[in-house]
């Protein structure tokens, strides 16, 4: 249910920003949203979908780039990439030598604008 | 024309919160976020916690619930100021909701101000809200798996409260697996065990909160 106060604070950006530069309107806003940051990417399409009526983003489509949970293991010198949202031990050598290094993302990187 | 931006969307959240954080500094108080899922405990701890420490620190109380006021009176009964936030519909506390309500918190009057959130496991872990520490509860009762299906809460908090330790007898949960899931999580994370009903534990919690407020 956050994900309405996402989309909110997405339109909020997104309305300052074009009023900051002077556009008129939206047509699309590409988001990255880490797997492990605990919104879902069918339940912000939704959320968006909602709250974009009467903006300025009101005809915006919505792309979302789902970013997986990566780590670098400092024991195997590597990096890797996981399935789930978490990490409990590097899958190379097993150890917990490792640091999270993508996966908790709720960023906003591109929008179309006119 | 696709312009490239690069913004938290939570940016003006965690702006708001970060002024609050800069208010609380100022008038020396230090904020705990208390977030757990529905009936874990919070206000149970929260009682418990005041009576153990409202000798020793002045604490006011932020109440934050879907609907209703019942926990704000539990807390006021027990002579503690209390502010009921009502977010009427919303699973979490954002920072602009406590912005609001400190208005109506005597911050030049108190030590530690305790933000009780909604009950949700996954919400509240991403809006700050300009506390010096989140704490989670979990009760023993929720299950082992919870640690791993609920990973940013874990992540986020510093401490973890595992609350209902009195029905350990009665119930099939490895204390084990949940402490040791978690710490995988979180290295960092300090684990209290506590019955907020007997009591047990509470005294190791409440020294530990005490040490970081004083
Ligand atoms: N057996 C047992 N029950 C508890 C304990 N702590 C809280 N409860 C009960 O759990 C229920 C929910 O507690 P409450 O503090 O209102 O949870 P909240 O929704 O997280 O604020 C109440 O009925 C409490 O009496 C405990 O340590 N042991
Ligand atoms: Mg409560
Ligand atoms: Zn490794």
């Amino acid at each position: 249910m956050h994900e309405v106060s996402i989309a909110l604070g997405l339109l909020e950006f997104a309305a300052e920003y074009c009023k900051r530069e002077g556009y008129k309107g939206i047509e699309a806003i590409t988001v990255k949203i880490g797997k492990a940051s605990g919104v879902m990417p069918e339940a912000l399409h939704f959320a968006f979908e909602a709250v974009k009526v009467g903006t300025i983003a009101e005809k915006a489509c919505l792309n979302i780039d789902e970013v997986p949970v990566s780590g670098f293991c400092s024991n195997c010198n590597k990096s890797f990439t996981v399935k789930q949202t978490y990490v409990l031990s590097c899958p190379i050598c097993g150890k917990s030598s490792f640091r999270i290094e993508t996966g908790q993302e709720l960023n906003i990187c591109e929008m179309e604008v006119f | 024309m696709k312009v490239k931006v690069v913004a938290q969307i939570l940016e003006a959240n965690d702006r708001i919160a970060a002024e609050n954080k800069k208010l609380f500094k100022e008038s020396g108080v230090y904020v705990i976020n208390l977030m757990s899922a529905p009936g874990a405990g919070k206000t149970s701890l929260i009682e418990r916690t005041i009576k153990e420490l409202y000798k020793k620190l002045r604490i006011a109380v932020i109440e934050g619930d879907i609907a209703g006021t019942d926990d704000a009176q539990r807390i006021e009964s027990l002579g503690i100021p209390a502010v009921q936030i009502n977010t009427g519909g919303a699973c979490h506390l954002d920072a602009n909701m406590i912005n609001e309500a400190i208005a109506d918190v005597p911050l030049k009057d108190i030590d530690l101000l305790i933000i009780e959130n909604v009950g949700n496991l996954v919400c509240p872990a991403e809006f700050k809200v300009g506390e010096d520490m989140k704490i989670m509860i979990l009760s023993i009762t929720e299950g082992d798996d919870k640690p791993l299906k609920y990973p940013l809460m874990f992540q986020e908090s510093s401490a973890l409260i595992l609350n209902k330790i009195d029905l350990l007898p009665h119930i099939n949960a490895d204390l084990a697996k949940i402490k040791n899931n978690s710490l995988s999580l979180n290295p960092s994370l300090k684990i209290f065990e506590v019955s907020c009903k007997t009591g047990e534990g509470i005294s190791e919690w409440t020294s530990w909160l005490q040490s970081l407020v004083a």
